[in-house]
């Protein structure tokens, strides 16, 4: 159990160096860190004072590891647009990402995952059909048809729905639809095959055969052994809370994180891109984490013997 | 030894003579679509009847289903048909390059990550890790942030994505080979590592990455038109399907054809590969997945 802990974290750690390599390297190969980050009109004792606090006179593989140290400090620079701290921007964009990706979530759970087992269970009926036929949709078509299918029906035919903006939480429905729809239709996929996949398994027939209720036989064994592989896909859910509604917002003018981001990279506001990178990277490796530890704990195989069960 | 060794190594090599299969009429639609569509993006120059920026003012925001402009016009009075036609050739010229960019560098490094072990096949693994672990678009945004967006630059960021994919499966395929009778017996024989990677290993696992390709090729088409959308990826004066889908919201409530127009192009070509590689996977390989 130490050892599988240990492992994970270590796996983490190495992630979010390999995102922060990644930054580094981008922004060295794209000219002077310090005009991108302060921007052409910094003055130069601003550039002076940054390149030192960077470390940016320094040999390269120094430049490398006090880079990790500034961002270990929280100093991620400062937009170029109106020259607050990039952090502040990204945190104060969050609430509104969250007041989409949320209910979105639980509707991708609270639909996917009974749509998925029904299926499973009843494989061929016309409701299995319906959630194969969905789940081809949900991979097709992109957020953004989507989403504006939906504005033109609600919004623009019918007249029931504003079609952007944040006003009120009626303003919201269209946006968590879009999330949500695709979402739910992908879980239900993958709960339906890993669910079939368990129902084929010997020791459903075994338990069956000495005699257990078929519905109890589904609800202690079928259903916590179909859980792992469906824990995966809804961790990986949780993990693009905060950066999964770039397109979605775009599309519904939702002042939320992903609009940040695209309008930064529109602008090359580098310090808020580089910033929300980041922040998307910690929040990936803390929800994989999460699922690590959730496996340990769902899977009993993995708490003893990890070498052997972890892959 | 390689007496032996011999006579097993045509045997694997050579697959059994398959009967032509009878091709359901989904998937039959399906290669007719793509069939259809690369023809259109090859013969773009032609078959365009107006040129993709040439303005028609006196007949702006044309419905479609006239005579002289099929699919309507947008609001400057460009023809929509033409627009469409030069969109597909663009989306699909970077589906294109970007899928042979990742298969190729995905397996390269896979059979590197297969022969020289080690910690260069930690460092492989380590890469794919992470290239799965995080989403594609915030990287890919990231990146065109700081270099800006061109359409080489395009390709090339497409072509990172997936590779991880090809580098896993050629690893873990290349690893198995090597362990089979027919690679150990060219490698008794003399051969290079590169003529038994390439000539011997990389025909028994084509069908397997083929497979893969189908379905990193909707995925890329899905990803560019995403980025395109929201403006950050091929850019004026040319055009993709997200291109035009993001123009065309403009115009949803006046001329949605616009937007239907490209959107339905992307979900019938993302559909249609994604259909192909299906079957393609149930027909080839029974083991992925």
């Amino acid at each position: 159990m130490v050892y599988f802990i240990l492992s994970r974290i270590a796996r983490a750690v190495i992630t979010v160096a390999l995102v922060v390599t990644f930054a580094f390297v981008v922004l060295r190969l794209s000219g002077d860190p310090a005009l991108m980050i302060m921007g052409p009109e910094a003055p130069p004792e601003v550039l002076a004072a940054f390149r030192s606090a960077w470390g940016l006179d320094l040999p390269i593989w120094q430049q490398y590891f006090s880079y990790f140290g500034a961002i270990a400090q929280g100093e991620l620079g400062r937009s170029m647009r109106d020259g607050r701290p990039a952090i502040e921007l990204v945190l104060e964009r969050i609430p509104s990402t969250l007041a989409l990706t949320l209910p979105a979530l639980a509707m991708k759970v609270g639909i996917g995952l009974p749509a998925g087992i029904y299926a499973a269970l009843h494989r061929g009926g016309p409701i299995d059909r319906l959630v194969m036929t969905l789940a081809v949709a949900g991979f097709t078509v992109p957020s953004f048809v989507l989403g504006l299918v939906l504005v033109l029906v609600f919004s623009v035919m019918l007249g029931w729905l504003p079609s952007g903006g944040q006003d009120s939480w009626r303003h919201a429905i269209l946006p968590v639809l879009t999330l949500g729809i695709g979402g739910a239709a992908i879980l239900a996929r993958f709960t339906r095959s890993a669910m079939l996949e368990v129902l084929g398994q010997p020791y459903m027939r075994t338990a069956l055969a000495k005699g257990v209720p078929w519905h109890v036989a589904i609800r202690s064994h079928a259903l916590p052994n179909a859980a792992i592989p469906t824990v995966t896909i809804i961790g990986f859910m949780v993990g693009t809370l905060i950066a999964g509604a770039v397109v979605v917002e775009s599309v519904f003018s939702w002042p939320g994180v992903g609009r940040l981001l695209v309008v930064a990279v529109a602008n090359r506001d580098l310090a808020v891109v580089q910033c929300i990178l980041l922040l998307v990277a910690a929040t990936m490796v803390a929800s994989n984490l999460l699922v690590d530890f959730l496996y340990g704990y769902l899977d009993p195989r993995l708490r003893t013997g990890a070498r052997a069960g972890a892959h | 030894m390689t007496d032996l060794a011999a006579p097993g190594a045509p045997a694997s090599h050579q697959q059994p003579v398959r009967r032509r299969p009878t091709i359901p009429l989904g998937v039959a639609l399906a290669i007719a679509w793509l069939i259809g569509m690369i023809v259109v993006a090859l013969l773009a120059d032609r078959i365009t009847p107006y040129g993709v920026t040439a303005m028609d003012l006196k007949n702006r925001l044309a419905l479609p289903g006239n005579t002289g402009h099929w699919l309507g016009t947008d609001e400057l009075g460009r023809d929509v048909l033409s627009r469409l036609i030069a969109s597909v050739r663009i989306s699909l010229m970077i589906a294109f390059g970007a899928t042979l960019i990742s298969a190729f560098v995905g397996t390269l490094l896979g059979f590197l990550a297969a022969h020289l072990r080690g910690a260069f096949e930690q460092m492989v693994l380590m890469l794919a890790d992470f290239q799965a672990s995080m989403p594609f678009l915030i990287m890919a945004l990231a990146v065109l942030a700081f270099f800006g967006s061109s359409l080489p630059t395009l390709i090339g960021l497409m072509g990172i994505y997936g590779w991880e994919r090809y580098a896993r499966i050629s690893r873990g395929l290349a690893i198995s080979a090597g362990q089979q009778g027919y690679a150990g017996a060219i490698r008794q024989l003399g051969a290079t590592p590169a003529r038994i990677y390439l000539r011997h290993i990389l025909p028994n696992i084509a069908s397997t990455l083929i497979v893969s390709m189908t379905l990193v090729f909707p995925e890329v088409i899905l990803l560019e038109s995403g980025l395109s959308f929201l403006g950050l990826g091929v850019q004026p004066p040319m055009t993709s399907l997200g291109n035009m889908v993001g123009y065309g919201r403009e115009y949803l409530t006046r001329a949605p054809w616009i937007m239907l127009a490209p959107s339905l192009a992307i979900v019938v070509t993302t559909f249609a590969v994604s259909m192909l590689g299906d079957w393609l996977r149930d027909r080839l390989d029974p083991t992925l997945r």
